[in-house]
């Protein structure tokens, strides 16, 4: 089973949280601290970083941005208040989706395993569109003969996009695809990892070729 | 004013020349040549009845080159002119000393009642006017230091309340996680598994609780932001339904309805009127949304959330939307945070509508939200929904 990176402040909150990821079959590396968090993702390998927002010393924001120079480990914010500041500040630092305190085992449970999701290899010849070859097979994107290093998430929204080429997907139906959420998840989320895999992957974010807006509807893929 | 001022000025200012000119005539006879204008001092009891004799020679100083009379008559013209217009000038000049800064004091009243209590005035010269300047700013800054004091109480304990909110989340985190264990063990029996029961339940409306409270702090804080999307209705309302499990609710409204709204806080309107109608009305619950005339030419979105129990108290209605409003006192909590009409109400009004509330004349309590319909495609005939189901 998956092993959860849980950094969190508050030894109640950690510990509960501990807990009830345990009993959910998952291997739990408690941390205290971002600062116990980075040296935590050095020492052991971990699948997933579940990262509270209000830290003493290095805040959540800053510890996602420093995780993300030289991993791609998936991260889920935990955030005590669904303000909308913690939210975005959190999504532009990198992460992958976020929780709202306090949240219900089975939630958490269910975003984790959403940004676990292993991608399933399709036996198909690499795609070439441009300067950008996708591999279903190999699972690996390049841009200009150089690998790309995408996150889980990312990877998913650019395989869901370039799966229908020129196909406009809403948010909603993106937000139901590549992070399993619900009726009324928060469409910021595929904003921001847009933006991110557009940084990535295109020559010039302001004209990006390959993930176009469809303003008013969603996203899709080309034309290129 | 002005006018009054400067004519007031003037009559005074000739008055008060003419009184002078006649005085000095009493004491020292006047030039021989004005005797023709002004009449010989004598006592006031001959000046009555001696208007139509002749002018008797003057005493005291001889005439010395004396004009002719129409020569003076036209120095006197001039003379008189000029003087009339000194005096006007004076008086325009006082008038504006006046005037002015009383101008100045009724602009900065104005401004005041707008809203502005920074406006002060410059206090110029030491008399009653700068007085009533050196008053007017006084007063002003001791309106502002009130209000502003007021406001800083109102958003501290505003602040508070969200504050106190955010807190409980570090501890209902911790709770929130080891409840479910509490439920999956078994060993428990009895008085022990009762209390697992209750503490499961009594955490789970905590949270709702908090929840609302910190829905609502940031409405206060004027935080809530609306996030528009092309919505359909009837999917909205259906999906609302389904996501909660309320499946005997009966909805109606027009296929195909698509309304530019926040679709999180359609969501929570819909959810808080139905949810509402459900625990405190009488089944059935029905909603019909529709469009309709907004009066001024263009078209609004209503959601009629109707049940048919006893209907509202009229001491109620208007005060159903308050916080924690409870309609039957004797009940001392419900299933509900108390806050989710209030809630539902502040949705409304962020969308630039609001929600009626009040009675169907058929029974049972009818709560209508109102909202601004930005439809771009046009609405199909209406279709019937069946109840919705899972």
């Amino acid at each position: 089973m998956a092993t959860v990176l849980l950094v969190e402040d508050d030894p109640g909150a950690r510990q509960g949280l501990e807990l009830a990821l345990r009993r959910l079959g998952y291997g739990v590396h408690p941390a205290a601290s971002g600062e116990a968090a980075l040296d935590g993702v050095r020492e052991v390998t971990v699948d997933v970083v579940v990262l509270d927002v209000m830290l003493p010393g290095l805040d959540g924001f800053e510890v996602c941005r420093r995780l993300r120079r030289d991993s791609d480990v998936p991260v889920i914010m935990l955030t005590a208040r669904g303000d909308d500041f913690d939210i975005v500040g959190g999504l532009e630092a990198g992460a992958d989706d976020y929780v709202v305190k306090p949240v219900e085992p089975r939630v958490l449970d269910a975003r984790i395993r959403a940004v676990l999701r292993r991608l399933a290899p399709a036996a198909a010849p690499a795609e070439t569109h441009g300067e950008l070859v996708i591999d279903r097979n190999a699972l690996i994107v390049r841009r200009a003969g150089r690998e790309v290093s995408l996150t889980p998430t990312e990877f998913r929204l650019l395989l869901v996009l370039s799966g229908s080429p020129r196909q406009v997907f809403s948010r909603e139906q993106l937000l139901d695809l590549v992070w399993e959420h619900g009726y009324l998840g928060d469409s910021r989320l595929v904003d921001a990892c847009v933006q991110r895999l557009r940084a990535k992957i295109e020559m010039d974010t302001s004209e990006p070729r390959y993930i176009q807006t469809v303003r008013g509807f969603g996203y899709r893929f080309g034309p290129v | 004013m002005r006018t009054r001022l400067i004519v007031a000025f003037i009559v005074v200012a000739l008055l008060a020349a003419v009184a002078t000119a006649w005085v000095i005539n009493l004491i020292v006879p006047w030039y021989p040549w004005l005797g023709h204008l002004i009449p010989e001092p004598q006592p006031l009891v001959h000046l009555l009845y001696s208007r139509s004799r002749p002018v008797p020679h003057h005493r005291g100083l001889p005439p010395v080159n004396a004009p002719t009379p129409p020569a003076a008559l036209a120095f006197c013209l001039a003379a008189g002119g000029v003087l009339l217009a000194a005096i006007a000038g004076l008086a325009f000049a006082a008038s504006r000393r006046v005037l002015l800064p009383v101008r100045r004091l009724a602009r900065a009243a104005e401004r005041m009642s707008d809203g502005d209590l920074t406006v002060r005035i410059e206090p110029q010269g030491r008399d009653e006017l700068a007085r009533l300047v050196t008053t007017f700013n006084a007063m002003a800054a001791a309106l502002e230091d009130k209000v502003s004091e007021l406001q800083r109480m109102e958003a501290r304990a505003r602040q508070f309340a969200g504050d106190v909110s955010h807190e409980l989340r570090t501890p209902l985190t911790a709770m929130t996680a080891v409840t479910d264990v509490l439920g999956e063990n078994e060993s428990m029996t009895g008085d022990a598994a009762a209390a697992a029961r209750l503490v499961r339940q009594e955490t789970f409306h905590l949270n709702r609780l908090v929840d609302d409270l910190i829905e609502i702090s940031r409405f206060d804080a004027g935080t809530a932001q609306l996030m528009t999307d092309e919505t359909e209705i009837a999917t909205a309302i259906g999906s609302c339904l389904r996501a909660r499990g309320w499946e005997n609710v009966h909805t109606s409204a027009p296929a195909g309805l698509s309304v530019g709204l926040d679709r999180r806080r359609f969501d929570v309107i819909v959810a808080n009127l139905v949810g509402n109608a459900l625990r405190h009305g009488g089944p059935p619950v029905t909603v019909t949304a529709g469009l309709q005339p907004d009066g001024q030419g263009s078209q609004q979105l209503a959601v009629a959330v109707r049940d048919h129990g006893p209907g509202l108290p009229p001491a109620a209605i208007p005060r159903v939307f308050d916080r924690f409003y409870k309609a039957d006192t004797a009940r001392t909590r419900s299933a509900g945070s108390g806050l989710g009409l209030a809630i539902a109400w502040e949705n409304a009004r962020l969308h630039g509508g609001h929600i009626d509330a009040g009675n169907h004349p058929d029974g049972g309590a009818v709560f209508t939200a109102i909202l601004p319909a930005n439809s771009r495609r046009p609405a199909g005939p209406a279709a019937e929904a069946a109840p919705a189901r899972r």
